[in-house]
């Protein structure tokens, strides 16, 4: 059964179509990359399928339950996250307060008034665990916000592995980072997924040569239409998507 | 840690101000204890959650009016009680208007909270049956832990008996608020100030813990009402008017809110400056109007920033 | 427009007003006709709007930062207005008597209303509509409404938002001195009345929308008649009506009837 399934969405802002009769199923065990190029509709497809945004007809379901518009909370709860395209960190809180948060909510524990948190010994476990899962240890006391950018993004994407969620979703998690982090940010989020149980990851990337070294499945996006969903070397084959959304270049250096 | 010498020192010399200084000061020092609790709360909804409420002082009166009304009204005197009853009365009317305000931010949750605030206080001054219009309800003076102190007259027992319940009632509020801040909850909160998208998407609800911010401020805010009536005497309309609540942000800046112990400072300072300059001169809210601006503009960490920006803070 | 909340302009309505009486009684007592004690109060109002500049540059030096600041000086000039009243014309009511009954009343049936009054209201709507019509069809009016909507991008285009901010605070400044003047004649000047004006006047924006002139204009519509109706009804619900309202507003349509919803 589709761990993900979208069916025929569409969504409109205004007179805007962004997106016009999606659908997709996302499997157990896959690595999915969504390109396509800028105002095809991939972040817009990301907020509808983490249930952000309800979309104007067709329906979303995670694990068979319908998550239409149900909110960013309930999602977390029900095992989808998600990290974003900017940077979006806690610039106050240190990076151990910042995992923290994520491990309480996953604990039920947020709302503990009276309990003192720095007695806490399973959280500070989790918190440390999914620190070094992304090389963060270091940096456990440090406010978010002296991080250097390749760190934040990490810190971001930690954030949303610390909530053992099922499904990650990852908005362009390698964007305004250096070729060399980037494969580094690439790697240690498989080692950490795979380490956590993530049971699929579904990315929106621009980077073709992430794409192409990562992805089990690419969905190429276009004008808000799905042009094709297939393996990286079905996408390759497809001249359409090729010329439209990969670029002659990168096929080559690929083929 | 602020260090706990300093914390050690001011309890002391707080507890021997009635013996050491004039009576005056001491019953000065009693709406610096209710002022203080009701900042604690405040501090909370602002500092940590970054929530500005202006209409804390809602909250502030319904405590004392809940305490006069039980102790006038039904002759209930034991103060325990009364805190307990006007706790109780806090969070029963904080729960219709914090569901309210707390789906909004920033602007648009002051001007309601500004507007329940008022609301309260036409309520208050209007219905002249129920609320004793603008003359108030009268509070009685009320036993505490079972003690009347009848042989002392009433400098003797503000400066005595409730000045020392007062203290003790300041302290206890603050080590709960302490635990609140540092507790999973506080972080929470913390987060939810910082990013509020985020926290969502790390399941954090908004909302909700929001409404327990603001719940937990209106208990507070009502405990420290309940003291302020007893040295007056009197539970009056103008406790929820919304410059009372104005006064009340006025406090919590002059001493540095998003710091812990700033909102007790600033009740300190504000107390006895008032008292200082309303003894200079008439105009003083001329002066005082000047200092807030001042602070605004220049010091808007408040005097805690001159001490030490890392003291106290909820990292 | 501009964005700030200005508790202070309550206390220009104030000043305004206290200085209005001052000044015509000075007039009158000089020996200017009667009838003109309109353009007089005008005038003072008018004259009076040059405090707005010396306020202006004070709230600019905190215009980037929270809106509670923002909230909190205005709140401070709240205070110290209060007093610079205080200390010019002391704290007992200010009032003109009955000059105003120089324009004669008017017969309404059952209704007496002083010609003033129905004056009063003229202006009021002569004025509204002259600030729609400066902001739909002039330059200026076009620069400032760019302002509010995107402030960077009018820089950009070289529009020197100082002096801007700088005029429309005036003008607003100036409205509130004038009304404040012109209200006199039927009250009274009274010390708390900037104070118990900045309630009526947030009530009025919240209905009518921050942000809208049009809302500005029908929200004080709405709650100078809901006050009236209250008074003669039930006296204890005057002002409790008024806020229920408010919080209505709030709840339902936070933007106001006619604002526009920016939070």
């Amino acid at each position: 059964m589709a761990l993900l399934e979208a069916h025929a969405i569409r969504k409109l802002h205004g007179s805007v179509i962004a997106l016009d009769g999606v659908s997709l199923a996302i499997r157990e065990g896959e690595f999915v990359s969504v390109i396509g190029p800028n105002g095809a509709g991939k972040t817009t497809l990301v907020n509808v399928l983490t249930g952000l945004v309800p979309p104007t007809s067709g329906t979303v379901k995670f694990k068979g339950r319908d998550i239409a518009g149900i909110g960013p909370v309930r999602l977390a709860r029900l095992g989808m996250a998600r990290s974003f395209q900017l940077v979006n960190v806690f610039a106050g809180l240190t990076v151990a307060e910042t995992l923290a948060v994520p491990v309480l909510s996953r604990l039920g524990r947020g709302g503990r008034v009276l309990a003192a948190l720095a007695r806490d010994a399973e959280v500070h476990a989790e918190v440390a665990e999914v620190a070094a899962l992304f090389g963060l240890t270091d940096a456990l006391g440090r406010p978010a916000r002296t991080l250097p950018h390749g760190d934040r993004k990490l810190l971001d994407v930690a954030s949303a592995v610390a909530l053992h969620p099922e499904i990650i979703l990852l908005d362009e998690p390698t964007s305004g980072v250096g070729t060399r982090d980037k494969t580094a940010i690439m790697e240690v989020l498989v080692g950490a997924a795979r380490r956590i149980g993530i049971k699929a990851i579904i990315q929106v990337e621009h980077d073709m040569d992430i794409v192409f070294g990562y992805s089990g499945r690419i969905i190429a996006l276009h004008e808000g239409r799905v042009l094709a969903d297939s393996t990286p070397d079905g996408i390759l084959a497809d001249a359409q998507v090729v010329a439209a959304v990969v670029g002659k270049r990168v096929s080559d250096a690929h083929r | 840690m602020i260090g706990r010498a300093a914390l050690v020192l001011a309890l002391a010399g707080a507890a021997l101000v009635p013996v050491a200084v004039r009576d005056y000061y001491a019953t000065l020092m009693l709406p610096f204890f209710g002022y203080g609790i009701a900042l604690l709360g405040l501090n909370l909804l602002f500092g940590y959650a970054g929530l500005l409420s202006f209409g804390h002082a809602l909250f502030v009166a319904v405590g004392a009016y809940t305490a006069a009304t039980l102790s006038s009204g039904f002759g209930l005197l034991h103060f325990e009680l009364i805190l307990l009853a006007s706790a109780l009365v806090a969070l029963l009317a904080a729960i219709p208007v914090g569901l309210l305000c707390v789906r909004y931010v920033r602007i648009y949750f002051g001007m309601l909270t500004l507007a329940f605030g008022m609301l309260f206080y036409s309520f208050l001054y209007k219905f002249y049956n129920l609320t004793g219009g603008d003359e108030g309800i009268r509070m009685l003076r009320p036993k505490l832990l079972g003690a009347a102190f009848g042989n002392l007259d009433k400098v003797g027992f503000l400066t005595g008996p409730y000045y020392y319940y007062s203290l003790a009632l300041l302290v206890v509020a603050t080590a709960v608020m302490w635990r609140i801040v540092r507790s999973p909850f506080g972080l929470c909160l913390r987060a939810i100030r910082e990013n509020p998208e985020k926290a969502e998407c790390v399941g954090v609800s908004v909302r909700r813990y929001r409404l327990y911010a603001f719940l937990i401020a209106a208990v507070f805010g009502a405990v420290g009402g309940t003291l302020l009536a007893v040295p007056t005497g009197l539970a009056d309309p103008l406790l929820a008017y919304w410059t009372h609540s104005g006064n009340l942000v006025f406090m919590l800046l002059l001493g540095g809110f998003a710091n812990f112990f700033g909102p007790i400072l600033g009740a300190f300072v504000f107390i006895f400056l008032q008292d200082q300059v309303m003894s200079l001169t008439q105009y003083w809210r001329f002066v005082f109007g000047a200092i807030l601006a001042l602070l605004v503009i220049f010091f808007p960490r408040g005097l805690m920033g001159f001490v030490g920006g890392r003291v106290g803070t909820g990292a | 427009m501009q964005k700030i909340l200005n508790l202070a302009c309550g206390s220009f309505y104030a000043l305004g007003a206290y200085f209005g009486v001052s000044a015509v009684r000075w007039a009158l007592g000089a020996g200017v006709p009667a009838p003109l004690f309109v353009a007089v109060l005008v005038g003072s109002g008018l004259a009076l709007s040059v405090i707005g500049p010396l306020i202006e540059r004070i709230l600019r030096t905190i215009y980037g930062r929270d809106e509670s600041l923002q909230l909190l000086l205005t709140f401070a000039l709240v205070l110290m207005f209060e007093d610079v009243i205080r200390f010019f014309w002391g704290t007992a009511p200010q009032q003109l008597g009955g000059v105003y009954l120089v324009y004669g009343q008017v017969h309404l049936g059952s209704l007496t209303i002083p010609v003033y009054n129905l004056i009063v209201i003229l202006a009021g709507g002569a004025v509204a509509a002259l600030m729609g019509w400066v902001l739909a069809r002039t330059r200026f009016g076009r620069i400032v409404r760019a302002t509010a909507e995107n402030r960077e991008m009018s820089e950009a285009l070289g529009v020197d938002i100082a002096r801007v901010y700088a005029r429309v605070f005036t003008l607003g400044t100036a409205l509130g001195t004038v009304g404040g003047a012109l209200v006199i004649p039927a009250t009274a000047a009274m010390t708390g009345m900037g104070i118990e004006l900045i309630v009526e006047a947030f009530a009025v924006v919240v209905i009518g929308g921050l942000g809208s002139m049009r809302g500005a204009f029908v929200g004080a519509l709405i709650v100078g008649v809901l006050e009236a109706v209250a008074i003669a009804t039930y006296p204890e619900l005057e002002m409790l009506a008024v806020y229920a309202i408010v919080i209505a507003v709030l709840v339902l349509r936070p933007a106001g009837l006619l604002g526009k919803a920016t939070a």
